[in-house]
């Protein structure tokens, strides 16, 4: 098992009497992609800033490794542990009048990086993030996504082991989206260690190796994709037919439920199936057995319906594991 | 998006070599200084050209003077007195605002806060951003009076070494009204609302306060309005004696018939503490200034903390 470079023990956040964080434990593994999800106000940005030291706990603590042991992050440590780490908090702002130069330049000094070599390496970065061309324009002239683009980069100007991204991909068109999405497995792939926050559970679920889900301050569950699943035991298939359908729609669903609610291993109260007109595709909601998952699609191809596609998503098994840990929580809120 | 593996490890290895502690503070401080006097620079030539602009004005006027044969004042110290009176004081509280009005306002009303506080601390961005933007305040303070002791030495040959002694005394009282903006803008909200708080303050609030306790009767001297230290730019070269003008006003406007007589009050009109107690007033309200804004800065949050 590899060595763990983050740990939060017991982290509590109190805003007067509101606890924002409520002790978070959780280890941070090197080299992985730890996915942070939760929704807007759950508490991830609080628990950023508490890594950044930019927020001091009420109770608990940050643990570092540097020199081969973890440290408790303090402030007379700080520059010492965070050199290791970059910060991505909310979306940048940046001061309109500079350029990314000049910005990345500052911000390689402050942390520390070897003078001789940042113009190199504001270069390599301006270059993985396919802004080189940029270097030396206003940043006030840019989109948002390029402004964000340039706010990652400035998290690995100083060529941090550990990345802390919050919501990077917030306010980006599809495209920039899928560079960013790129660029972190990049990171990963270059032995970078990730702690990735976002609401957005698809952008999570594909890079994540494992996910901690907050929710109103708590740590809720926090695994591998997998484990969840296998813990939440409710997923979604989606297929898409071959044949255009024939007669009313509302027909053809409930000819599908009578044939497929059996074999979906939960009740006939809790089941349902859905028809996407736009997408064209169907939706079963099923316990998450691949067993469930194999029998349904050969008993669909028994009783003549040609499959174009069939698939669980991973999104799709997130959202619904997500929605039902939010849910026992808010009961165990409510007892 | 290519990263190479390989190009970071030796990296690493140098990084780990590089200053921690106090070390750190100070490159941080030295780099941050560098990094504001670069962003700055354009604010700086704008509030030059203004300095330069209202000396030429001066100059200007003065030559218009002498060319409708009123005479230069025979005193040269009279005649640099003349570039420093009320609009001096009025540049000086421009530049301040200009200079120091964004200092803390910006990076919460902007949220840029967010970028660079895990990058350094506030109190050591604080500390260079202080030292680079007075800096180009002080700039301009020290071109003004170069140009004025340059055209003293031009129509007199000589340039009276008090000039200098006044020099020092705008640049602390340039200091001191950099403070008090500085500390506005740890409490505002936005980059604008400070400057324009910070120079109707300085500006009107002062002044009027100044009138109303002149003719409530108050005969203390004013030491606690920042810009009665203004007084002491001028009065440093011919330290007047006594430090203040009595002003007779009638108490009542009546008809007044031949035979009634008119009541009139007597009121102090301060111009300049002494230079003890400029010295002494200017350093307790900087250090105020720049203590309460050490605190106020590093409590505050941006939105959403």
């Amino acid at each position: 098992m590899k060595n763990v470079l983050i740990q939060l023990k017991n982290l509590t956040k109190k805003f007067g009497d509101f606890f924002a964080v409520k002790g978070i434990d959780l280890v941070i593994r090197q080299g992985e992609i730890v996915g942070f999800l939760g929704p807007n106000g759950a508490g991830k940005t609080t628990t950023m800033k508490m890594m950044a030291n930019l927020l001091k706990p009420n109770d608990g603590e940050v643990l570092i490794r540097a020199n081969g042991e973890l440290q408790k992050l303090t402030n007379k440590n700080k520059d010492y542990l965070l050199d290791n780490i970059g910060f991505l908090i909310e979306i940048p702002y940046f001061y309109g009048k500079v350029t990314p130069k000049e910005i990345l330049k500052y911000f390689a000094k402050l942390k520390g990086y070897p003078r001789k070599n940042i113009n190199e390496r504001v270069d390599t970065v301006l270059e993985m993030i396919g802004m080189l061309e940029w270097k030396d324009k206003k940043i006030g002239t840019f989109s948002k996504g390029m402004k964000q683009k340039i706010g990652i980069v400035s998290a690995i100007i100083h060529d941090p082991e550990i990345i802390i991204l919050d919501e990077p991909q917030t306010g980006l068109d599809p495209t920039a989206r899928k560079e960013v999405r790129d660029f972190i497995i990049n990171l990963k792939k270059s032995g970078k260690t990730v702690f990735l926050s976002s609401h957005l559970l698809y952008e999570i679920s594909e890079v994540a190796d494992r996910i901690a889900i907050i929710h109103n301050g708590k740590l809720i569950a926090f695994d591998t994709l997998d484990n969840l699943e296998g813990k939440a035991m409710k997923s979604v298939i989606h297929f898409e037919l071959f044949n255009s359908l024939d007669g009313d729609i509302e027909e053809t669903i409930n000819k599908l439920k009578t044939i497929i609610v059996p074999l979906t291993g939960i009740s006939e109260e809790e089941s349902w199936i859905n028809y996407n007109n736009d997408s064209k595709v169907f939706q079963v909601f099923f316990n998450g057995n691949p067993k469930n998952q194999t029998e349904i699609l050969r008993t669909l191809l028994e009783n003549g319906y040609e499959i174009l596609e069939y698939s669980v998503p991973k999104a799709g098994l997130l959202e619904s594991l997500f929605i039902e840990l939010t849910k026992k929580n808010e009961k165990r809120g409510d007892l | 998006m290519a990263l190479e593996n390989e190009q970071i490890k030796p990296e690493i290895m140098l990084r780990e070599k590089q200053k921690v502690g106090l070390g750190r503070k100070f490159t941080q401080i030295g780099d941050t200084i560098t990094f504001e006097l670069k962003r700055n620079i354009k604010s700086f030539i704008l509030m030059l050209l203004v300095f330069i602009g209202v000396f030429t004005i001066f100059l200007v006027v003065s030559e218009l003077q002498y060319m409708q044969d009123v005479p230069l004042p025979e005193d040269p110290i009279e005649y640099i007195q003349s570039y420093l009176g009320t609009m001096f004081g009025f540049l000086v509280i421009l530049s301040a605002a200009g200079f120091a009005g964004s200092i803390i306002a910006e990076d919460f009303h902007r949220q840029t806060g967010n970028l660079l506080f895990p990058k350094i601390s506030k109190p050591r961005l604080l500390v260079g951003r202080v030292i680079s933007r007075y800096s180009l305040n002080a700039i301009c303070v020290i071109i003004y009076y170069i140009l004025v002791s340059t055209m003293t030495f031009i129509k007199y040959e000589e340039i009276p070494i008090v000039i200098w002694g006044s020099l020092g005394w705008a640049l602390l009282y340039s200091f001191m009204i950099f403070s008090f903006v500085t500390l506005m803008s740890s409490i505002m909200k936005s980059t604008s609302i400070s400057i324009i708080v910070s120079i109707l303050f300085l500006l009107v609030v002062f002044n009027m306060i100044t009138l109303i306790l002149r003719f409530a009767g108050v005969e203390s001297e004013p030491l606690y309005i920042l810009t009665y230290y203004e007084g002491i730019i001028t009065a440093s070269m011919n330290m007047p004696n006594p430090r203040y003008t009595e002003i007779r006003m009638p108490t009542s406007f009546g008809s007044g018939g031949a035979n009634q007589e008119q009541e009139f009050a007597t009121f102090i009109n301060w111009i300049t503490p002494s230079e003890a107690t400029a010295l002494i007033g200017m350093l307790v309200f900087t250090s105020i200034f720049l203590i309460l804004t050490y605190f106020l800065y590093i409590r505050r949050q941006s939105k959403n903390e």
